[in-house]
């Protein structure tokens, strides 16, 4: 019996090939977003990962200066006094390459013959052998170079490389190549040298940046309780918490949106089940009455979906995979500008995400097929539905959806309110909000087109009434592609006015933040000396009106890595925007030196309160810092405080400076001002002067690139919902054959008909797209207030504007009639015959 | 003298696939005329209706109705000629489902661009005419099937068309609904002075019409009315 049913299905489908098509597509590209996404993602976090991993080695901890760097006789007093058996002295800086200018590699200067105890590329080249590591050690001005930038610059052992250190040029040799450690790992080692090479290179003799150590964890709490003197023991890993986290929350929302493609798939799954069950309702009512078992029929339709669900989720495989190649650049090279990375290539994602995938498609359609195979157990033997019977049934479901929405909106606000504060929970309620929005939809749609009727009948006459009361009146079909739609379109509303309102107040915040209008930066590991005849000489600069002074470091806190910004102010002050805490008390403290300001993403990560207190090491020991307040920061680097650049050296006795910003008068000729603190500064200050306009504009760019990826995947979201519609018209168009027939009996011309059908479907899109309006606006607010907040500590100010919520309608009913294009096509060349035959 | 014909079915011939269904079949109808077309089922009578209604073109021959050539009209000018002079009855009613009574009867009118509530005040007229004021606001769905069947001639005639054609409009319906229907249908044509042409199958149905044609073997002959 079942293998009749199965076959009755299998031709079914091969006699509406569309349907079959329309289901394929759905599922497909459902799965496909989000496999793609998903590649990309953990090709991204896995390339990192492993670049991270290839540095850190099985180092367990880090002995870190409190200060800029340390004496390397720290690591003999570790070593021999305190018998720490697997440690490795190590000096670090960013180095650039001439040949490539702007990018930054970091240059690793390590101990060879300690190396091998922490980290697998102490053996360097593989296959190379000792004898390199030998004339690494002995040989002056010797490195290896990473395989991929070796290939780019066409460097080769023997060849030579100019590094730019410090401002200067300076000439080294390439011993070798390093190349990957593992056949699927592409993530690239940085510039390495033996630690004599690094030190002479940086001009820091006899300084090591840190020490990596091996502790088990009685050994790390022992020498914790004793570190030396100016030094501090931190956990591996530690320090790059605050750039894990910001990853992290960005892929978890990638991840959602690719889910959210998924889901709307599924919609669409579920009404071209629904309908190819609602077309054979006739025949499953004969089948019922010839003895078929409810049971089988479920079975059958169940059989359906599964090999439904098999090939499209095969191909929703393939085209994630495609998909993943084009997105992981996107996702590289953001999580790159988190990291200020970008010697990172895509690593091999892991095979379990397909298995992931598969069993998500075919999971959301068995999920989206049980209530049509329901529907079909429960088919009547006695009588077959009517069609009215089955609109007056989706009414009345439409108000029971209506109602489910309810709890379904309540369920969201006790998530928000008494859930836990993470970013899952907060991605629960936004879905719960979602469905809400699609449960409502129908209902929506319904009374959209009873107002419409009244205005329409009374001025545009029966044609159109006949296109409005369709939409009502096939709401079996068209109310399930009216929620995809509107849950599509909400997305793209909510996104885009997220992305609006993120890009108000990142241009706000930029134009509060840049008190200055050149900025002249040094890198924190070559500050500049603090030549206060220096500071005097650009005051006589002819266009400066002022000058800014700050230090910035990174310094192990009692909360982790933190960058510090110790800053003496110009005329325009801080530049903070203070966000909790009385804002003029709080700046009032700040400049004279009674605590720190921190950002907003420290205070929300480590749930701090303005009135707690951080206790940062310095060279003077610990110093305790009230926090007077929360400032606004979009920075994507580390956690960050603000502090009087006073207060900073009364505790770490450190004059050097890391920048300077420079006020220009009124009419003052900034490229001669930068000239001339060129010149001031001398040809060796490795420093970077940039204008506000400059730096303003390069934060909006990255912010643009970091958002690319996201307009991608809303615009497949809505793809996938443009599917939902064409599925949905088509199957009305199918359903409603005799009755264009009629309407062309009676004298409608094909012309009309398909302006009958078009008017039908941009009415679906209006319908979508209203919905669309206040859920795209709650989705907004929800990503703005809670998931940025959960995701990354910012704050922003909410601004919906016109612009995004009128793009999505237009996306709306464009796409509605987009869709409606062939349908209407269809219907005005039915052939008459045939259609009034069929009766 | 005889009367020249208005509608003319000249060597008509029409087949689905391999099956014919119409073999050079002639005819001729004299305007004001009520005939009824019988034949065993899948003879060819609705294929015929379709054909003097230009809902689909003949494979070979040619239909003339008032001396224009339908296979001559192109796919608009055959809508505009059913919308003005056109009225179509239908076995299985066919009003639109989403439309009321009145609203239903109002559409042709609506195609013919009588304003709005000239239109409704025809169709509340005709309705009247017809025992269907009650009805006028209900939906099809919501009125019997001999109601939906006089609603479907209010439909064909409203718009006061020269020719109504009828498949079947009394095949769904009892033996004594059909009565009244055919007997509606054949006294408003007549007020009208309307050309009816039915096919069916019933004798009682083509006793009702002043000449009943037959087809058979895809010809059409004279049968004895």
């Amino acid at each position: 019996m079942m293998r009749l049913l199965n076959r009755a299905s299998l031709r079914f489908y091969l006699r509406h090939p569309w349907q079959l098509g329309l289901a394929v597509a759905g599922i497909s590209l459902g799965v496909g977003v989000f496999v793609g996404v998903q590649l990309a993602n953990d090709s991204a976090a896995r390339a990192f990962d492993l670049s991270a991993a290839l540095v850190r080695g099985s180092t367990s901890h880090r002995l870190v200066p409190i200060g800029a760097d340390l004496d390397e006789k720290v690591y003999r007093n570790i070593v021999i006094d305190r018998d720490v058996a697997t440690a490795a002295p190590v000096i670090e800086a960013n180095v650039g390459i001439a040949a490539h200018p702007g990018l930054r590699i970091p240059l690793l200067g390590v101990d060879p013959t300690q190396e091998r105890n922490l980290r697998s590329f102490a053996a360097f080249t593989p296959g190379r052998g000792n004898g390199d590591l030998t004339r690494l050690m002995t040989e002056p001005g010797t490195v290896l170079v990473p395989a991929a930038l070796a290939a780019e610059l066409g460097a080769e052992p023997g060849s030579e490389l100019t590094l730019q250190i410090a401002g200067r040029e300076t000439v080294v040799h390439v011993l070798g190549i390093v190349g990957s450690l593992t056949t699927d790992v592409q993530a690239e080692p940085p510039l390495l040298a033996d630690i004599a090479t690094a030190q002479e290179l940086l001009g820091m003799p006899g300084r090591i940046t840190r020490i990596d150590l091996r502790l088990t964890e009685s050994e790390a709490a022992a020498l914790a309780a004793a570190t030396p003197d100016g030094t501090i023991l931190v956990r591996e890993g530690a320090q790059r918490a605050a750039f894990d986290e910001l990853a992290t929350a960005f892929r978890t929302n990638l991840t959602a949106l690719g889910l959210l493609a998924l889901v709307v798939g599924t919609f669409l799954i579920y009404s071209t089940m629904s309908f190819a069950i609602l077309q054979r309702r006739a025949t499953l009512g004969v089948l019922r009455a010839i003895g078929v078992t409810p049971r089988e029929l479920l079975s059958s339709v169940l059989v359906e979906a599964l090999v439904l669900a098999a090939v499209a989720t095969g191909l929703g495989l393939l085209l994630g995979r495609g998909l993943a190649a084009g997105l992981v650049d996107l996702v590289l090279r953001t999580i790159g500008d988190i990291y200020f990375s970008s010697v990172v290539e895509a690593a091999r994602p892991s095979p379990w995400i397909y298995v992931q995938g598969a069993a998500l498609g075919t999971a959301a359609t068995l999920i989206a097929a049980l209530k049509p195979a329901l529907d079909a157990a429960r088919a009547s033997p006695a009588a077959v539905l009517r069609r009215a019977t089955l609109e007056r049934q989706a009414k009345r479901g439409a108000v029971v959806a209506a109602w489910l929405a309810l709890p379904l909106l309540a369920v969201s606000g006790a998530i928000l309110a008494y859930g836990p504060k993470n970013l899952v929970a907060a991605f629960g309620s936004l879905f719960a909000v979602l469905a809400a929005g699609a449960l409502l939809t129908p209902l929506a749609t319904v009374a959209l087109m009873a107002m419409l009727d009244r205005l329409l009948g009374r001025f545009l006459g029966l044609p159109a009434v006949i296109a409005v009361r369709g939409v009502g009146a096939s709401l079996s079909r068209t109310g399930m592609a009216t929620a995809a739609l509107a849950v599509a379109i909400a997305t793209v509303n909510g996104v885009g006015l997220m992305i609006g309102s993120f890009r108000t107040s990142l241009s706000s915040w930029l134009e509060t933040t840049l008190t200055a209008d050149l900025y002249v930066t040094a890198d924190p590991t070559t500050p500049l000396a603090a030549d206060s005849d220096v500071l005097a000489m650009l005051m006589e600069v002819p266009g400066v009106a002022g000058v800014s002074v700050a230090r910035a470091l990174v310094v192990q806190s009692s909360v982790g890595e933190i960058a510090v910004r110790a800053f003496r102010p110009g005329a325009r002050g801080f530049g903070l925007t203070i966000v909790s805490g009385p804002a003029d008390a709080a700046l009032a403290a700040l400049a004279q030196g009674r605590g720190v300001a921190a950002s907003e993403r420290l205070m929300f990560a480590r749930h701090l309160s303005v009135g707690d207190e951080l206790t940062l090491p310095s060279p003077s020991g610990p110093q305790r810092l009230p926090i007077v307040g929360a400032y606004r920061d979009f920075n994507t680097g580390n956690y960050a405080i603000v502090m009087a650049l006073e207060r900073y050296r009364a505790s770490w006795n450190d004059l050097t400076i890391t920048g300077l910003g420079v006020d220009l008068r009124g009419g003052a000729d900034a490229a001669a001002v930068e000239a001339a603190v060129r010149g001031l500064l001398g040809p060796k200050a490795a420093v970077r002067i940039r204008s506000s306009s400059g730096i303003e504009e390069l934060s909006l760019q990255v912010f643009d690139r970091t958002f690319q990826i996201t307009e991608v995947l809303r615009l497949l979201a809505a793809v996938v919902a443009f599917l939902g519609v064409l599925s949905a018209l088509l199957a009305i168009e199918l359903d409603r054959g005799r009755e264009i027939g009629v309407l062309r009996a009676i004298g409608f011309a094909p012309r009309d008909l398909a302006t009958s059908v078009l008017t039908q479907t941009g009415l679906l899109g209006l319908a979508a797209g209203l919905v669309a309006l206040p859920l795209g606006t709650a989705l907004a607010a929800l990503l703005v207030h809670v998931i940025n907040r959960r995701s990354f500590g910012w704050s922003m100010e909410f601004a919906p504007t016109f612009g995004p919520l009128g793009a999505g309608l237009a996306l709306a009913i464009g796409a509605a009639l987009l869709a409606g294009v062939y349908p209407s096509w269809r219907a005005s060349r039915v052939v008459l015959g045939t259609a009034l035959r069929e009766e | 003298m005889t009367t020249p014909a208005w509608i003319e079915v000249r060597e008509v011939s029409k087949a689905y696939g391999a099956q014919p269904v119409l073999d050079h079949a002639s005819l001729a109808i004299e305007r004001g005329a009520r005939v009824a077309v019988v034949g065993r089922s899948g003879s060819g009578k609705s294929t015929l209706l379709r054909l003097i209604g230009g809902l689909e073109p003949a494979d070979a021959g040619s239909v003339r109705v008032g001396g224009a050539d339908l296979g001559a009209y192109s796919e608009a000018e055959r809508a505009a000629w059913r919308r003005r002079d056109l009225g179509f009855v239908f076995q299985f009613f066919n009003l639109l489902p989403t439309l009321t009574v009145a609203e239903n009867v109002e559409l042709p009118l609506a195609l013919n661009a009588v304003v709005a509530k000239e239109a409704r005040r025809r169709s509340l007229a005709l309705l009247q005419e017809l025992g269907l004021g009650a009805c006028a606001d209900r939906f099809p769905e919501e009125i019997s099937g001999g109601e939906q069947q006089r609603v479907a001639i209010a439909r064909a005639v409203v718009h006061e068309p020269q020719l109504v054609l009828a498949d079947e409009p009394t095949g769904n319906l009892d033996i004594e609904t059909a009565g009244q229907v055919l007997a509606l249908l054949r006294h408003t044509c007549e007020r009208r002075g309307t050309t009816l042409v039915i096919a069916t199958h019933s004798a009682d149905v083509a006793a009702q019409a002043t000449r009943v044609i037959g087809i058979r073997g895809g010809r059409i002959e004279e049968r004895a009315s």
